[in-house]
């Protein structure tokens, strides 16, 4: 048997786990190792006297790649990330930031969504998770926006979409798992996710305006703040200002002269100076070790499936099979952004039913080799690209609106987190009554694709600064 | 038959030789015995011994500063000012330390048998901010060098940071460090000239030996032919490597300089005199103590590789 | 989703054995969460001694390589014995008595045999890397200030082992309620609906939401 034609059977083998409700981590794991007995003993021609060897070969190769692939610096952003996350809880960030934009913003139509809107993305400044993000404001700011009377289920949908943008705007965690993959400049990426970032939220914010305006009843705009009100809302919610330029400045300095470290240094410090205001606001050490605890279960979680999927990749790469599908995907004779539209489809509906790192890790050994190929190559300048941009610049580009495709399956469902997550904060709604009310973002998020897809430089020009 | 060859990152001057030598080995055996190369699928650059000693894939590439504790031995060649000036002087010099007895032994212990080198020229920096005049300006310079070259660049004062090297253009740009110490194709394709403002012409402080390996069991497996395939190819791939590197990567390197209007920084022969006197001979001293404590006749093969230096081969 | 999942005790053998390993493996997470920290104040070190003393932590992105995998493997049979390694649990979470019992005896027999697996692979690969003969019997060692790897390596397999103890009682306690049919399962994680699940991730967040 051909590799290629292993590779398929064990990756179809794969899936079968998967939907039996094996942990996601353990079955690509099992797949991977599978595959590389399989090839081995294919390359020894099934002598049943050299199993033993091909076993040994395939366990040795696959025993590598936990220590090897974990111990990198990159990957190090993960888990602090999320400690800041976590330490943002016990310094009463979050409460400060809701109030500050709800002063601020709340007059518009629909202002209670907006300012709800823009407080996740300002959270989402500091914030690497987006189940944390709508976890934390759909207990701070459901209960507001049902107190003037907006529909509970449209509520319930503008905390889920705005969770999202936690995994766009910098710092992301998802966005530095596309960067370790596809090996391209964590920094850069970084920084590329911000103004797309940003730009979801405003569209966000358009269509909850624009939704105010038709609809009758709606959401009332909250006005009667003074000035006074609004100054006075500020300071409480300048920590997170604080971070997020720490952080800023760890990247670029805007002010022309050295940066103080470099992106991996800055998501350390941004952790530091949560973890010191948290101390300032009376943070305990049992509270402290809960936040330690949660912290080591969820980058336990999800490193398990890096170098559980990584095995899985370390087989395919002995199956050829990126190569492969590279060398058909380059081979169609459809036009490259038709198929670039497809492969975000593919996304769209692969995004319904599972994780969204699980989904990368799985799908861009395979699909981002082919993209690049699309364009022209790793190494193709703006010229002479397919899509108008040189290599890394399209490692950029398709890496956002990867993380775009993967932010949206967060709340599609059958399975979209953040929902489930916002349902079960609260008691009076079900995860149907979330679903319905996130509806509309959907919208908002297909406008927001295919802009990033018409107009690229939305998602490169911030990073071609620098 | 057909071999895996497991390599890293992209196909660049850096490995031409070994797809030079896919295509000679397929050429001369009508296509019976292939190498196929793969760029980062089988293993991480670091682990590469490892799956020779595995037996995952048959050749594979790999530099000796990665992990010094893997291969001591060869880690001679890599002693800051050792004085190489030519890539051909760096090949006969790889090679005659590959063909020591202790060296093989020390591979011997992954299963690899050392195939050849790929050399390179010698380490220089790319800098921002103002250009030294003299090694005295190296005082307090932070300087991206890892390994013997960062020990060497200490002893004038300069302050070594480690970072990946995916981070250094970055790092340099925004002032983290003012130089970087790199080959010249590494310093075109990690973008360190960009907004470099000079190079330093003759530092040359050393460099890395990245040799080819193939696994022990699987060279002896092969049937006469196709052995002699191989091994008879090996200079005709290094000699199609060395006229890369000179014609695609030297020559491109003045007018990326130029291009870039980078100045070029060349120290006087005492002030290198008085570097190499600083840094050369302790970090050669340390390396043999520590080598004889591994019982590796590190002195001989310290003499092996200077003697060779000095006969001007 | 990393979400805690509900996981029932009571006196019998196999619930006590398994809050004892419960404790133990407690104390491997906190290791994990302890490195975490460990990184925050490295940067610190490094960011504060290159800005301010103009001396930067040598060595800076090898302790990091160090500290990883104390992060990432200390904590899994932790995060196992909660039910935190996320899965897709439409189909196992239709199943009721018997039927799902096989479905997760067979799930978790097959993570068990691939552990053990990978226990054997990941001892090899510390092996080559430790040489009781070499100076601080290291065979392998880091890139720039050359630290010994051998003991990062190990923490794999130690790991690993702890997850196979871990996979070999729950295997036992599905193995048992699928002889005896029982309703309730013990020292295992429940597999609640998503949207209990959430529930209970939701009220660990406003647990400590002030
Ligand atoms: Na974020
Ligand atoms: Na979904």
């Amino acid at each position: 048997m051909e590799p290629i034609e292993i590779g398929l059977i064990v990756s179809g083998g794969m899936l079968v786990l998967v939907v039996l409700g094996m942990r996601v981590a353990f079955a690509a794991a099992a797949a991977g190792m599978v595959g590389l007995i399989w090839i081995f003993w294919a390359k020894f021609g099934y002598d049943p006297a050299r199993f033993g060897k091909a076993l040994t070969i395939a366990v040795k190769t696959a025993g590598q790649v936990p220590h090897s692939k974990i111990s990198s610096q990159a990957l190090s952003l993960i888990p602090t990330f999320i400690l800041i996350g976590y330490l943002a809880y016990y310094a009463g960030l979050t409460k400060a930031l809701f109030e500050a934009a709800k002063r601020w913003l709340a007059w518009v139509p629909g202002g209670l969504a907006v300012s709800t809107v823009f407080a996740t993305a300002g959270f989402a400044a500091v914030s690497g998770a987006s189940v944390a993000t709508s976890a934390v404001f759909a207990r701070i700011a459901i209960p507001e926006m049902l107190k003037i009377g907006y529909n509970k289920q449209f509520a319930a949908g503008v905390v889920a979409a705005g969770g999202t943008l936690a995994s766009l705007i910098p710092p992301s965690a998802i966005l530095v798992i596309y960067a370790i993959i596809v090996e391209q400049d964590v920094g850069k990426l970084l920084l590329a996710g911000f103004i797309p970032g940003a730009f979801s939220a405003v569209i966000y914010g358009l269509l909850i305006i624009g939704l105010a305006k038709t609809i009758k009843n709606f959401g009332p705009p909250v006005s009667g703040f003074t000035w006074k009100e609004r100054f006075a809302a500020l300071p409480p919610a300048l920590p997170i200002v604080f971070v997020v330029v720490t952080i800023i400045f760890f990247v670029y300095n805007p002010f022309g002269g050295d940066a103080w470290g470099t992106p991996t240094e800055g998501g350390a410090i941004g952790a530091f100076v949560v973890f010191v205001m948290a101390l300032y606001q009376g943070m305990r050490w049992s509270e402290l070790k809960d936040a330690l605890l949660e912290t080591a279960k969820l980058s336990v979680m999800i490193f398990t499936i890096i170098w559980g999927v990584l095995i899985y990749v370390r087989f395919l790469g002995f199956a050829e099979l990126p190569s492969a599908f590279s060398d058909w995907i380059t081979s169609l004779s459809m036009s490259p952004m038709l198929i670039l539209i497809c492969i975000l489809l593919a996304y769209a509906v692969l995004g319904m039913f599972m994780d969204a790192i699980g989904m990368l890790l799985l799908t861009l050994p395979v699909v981002y080799p082919a993209v690049m190929a699309l364009n022209g190559g790793e190494a193709v300048s703006a010229a002479e690209s397919t899509f108008g941009m040189s290599g890394p610049m399209c490692a950029i580009w398709f890496g956002i609106l990867v993380v775009k495709m993967a932010e949206f399956c967060l709340i599609t469902p059958p399975i979209g987190l953040n929902c489930f997550v916002v349902a079960g904060v609260r008691d009076d709604l079900t995860v149907q009554d979330v679903f319905k009310g996130v509806t509309p973002f959907f919208i908002a998020d297909a406008v927001t694709i295919a802009l990033l897809v018409a107009f690229p430089a939305i998602v490169l020009w911030l990073p071609g600064q620098v | 038959t057909e071999w895996n060859v497991s390599l890293w990152g992209k196909r660049r001057a850096f490995t031409e030789h070994v797809e030079k030598l896919a295509e000679l080995v397929s050429e001369k055996t009508n296509g019976e015995f292939t190498l196929k190369i793969s760029y980062g699928g089988l293993s991480k650059n670091k682990e590469n011994l490892d799956g020779i000693s595995i037996g995952a894939f048959e050749m594979a590439q790999f530099c000796a500063g990665y992990h010094r504790d893997k291969n001591p031995s060869i880690t001679v060649l890599e002693l800051p000012f050792l004085g190489v000036e030519t890539l051909e002087q760096e090949i006969a010099l790889s090679m005659a330390v590959y063909q020591h007895p202790a060296v093989k032994k020390d591979l011997a212990r992954w299963d690899a048998t050392l195939l050849m080198p790929s050399p390179l020229p010698q380490y220089n920096l790319v800098g921002v901010g103002e250009a030294p005049k003299s090694l005295a300006d190296f005082e307090g310079l932070s300087v991206r060098a890892t390994g013997g070259i960062g020990k060497a660049m200490a002893t004038v004062g300069a302050v070594p940071t480690s970072m990946s090297a995916s981070e250094v253009r970055q790092a340099m740009d925004s002032g983290i460090v003012k130089a970087v110490s790199f080959a010249p194709h590494a310093h075109m394709s990690f973008g360190t000239i960009e907004n470099g403002k000079w190079w330093t012409t003759n530092l040359n402080p050393g460099t890395v030996n990245c040799p080819v390996v193939v696994n022990t069991p699987a060279l002896e497996d092969l049937s006469d032919a196709h052995r002699e395939a191989l091994l008879g190819s090996v200079d005709e791939a290094l000699e199609y490597y060395v006229t890369q590197y000179e014609s695609k990567t030297m020559e491109a390197w003045g007018p990326a300089l130029d291009e870039r209007g980078i100045e070029r920084v060349t120290f006087s022969d005492e002030e290198i005199a008085a570097f190499k006197e600083a840094a050369a001979a302790p970090a050669a001293a340390a390396w043999i103590e520590e080598n004889t404590a591994r019982r590796l006749p590190a002195q001989e093969l310290y003499d092996l590789v200077t003697g060779m230096v000095a006969n001007g081969s | 989703m990393a979400g805690s999942s509900l996981v029932l005790t009571d006196d019998s053998r196999l619930s006590k054995i398994d809050q004892r390993l419960y404790k133990l493996e407690g104390y491997l997470a906190l290791l994990s969460g302890l490195a975490v920290f460990s990184l925050m104040l490295l940067a610190v070190f490094s960011v504060g001694g290159r800005n301010l003393a103009g001396q930067p932590l040598p060595g800076y992105v090898d302790w990091i390589e160090q500290a990883m995998p104390l992060i990432a493997f200390m904590g899994i049979a932790f995060t196992q014995r909660d039910g935190g390694h996320i899965r897709m649990d439409m189909l196992v979470g239709a199943l009721r008595g018997r039927p799902l019992y096989l479905a997760e005896l067979i799930t978790t027999l097959v993570i068990l045999c691939v552990m053990l697996l990978l226990v054997w692979g990941s001892w090899a690969h510390f092996d080559r890397s430790f040489d009781f003969s070499a100076p601080m019997w290291s065979s392998d060692s880091s890139m720039d200030i050359s630290l010994p790897l051998w003991p990062a390596k190990l923490l794999v397999p130690v790991a690993f082992s702890v997850l196979c103890l871990r996979l070999v009682l729950q295997v036992w306690a599905y193995g048992s309620a699928l002889i005896t049919g029982d309703d309730t399962l013990i020292a295992v994680p429940l597999v609640a609906d998503a949207a209990t699940q959430a529930a209970m991730e939701a009220e660990h967040v406003s647990a400590h939401d002030k």
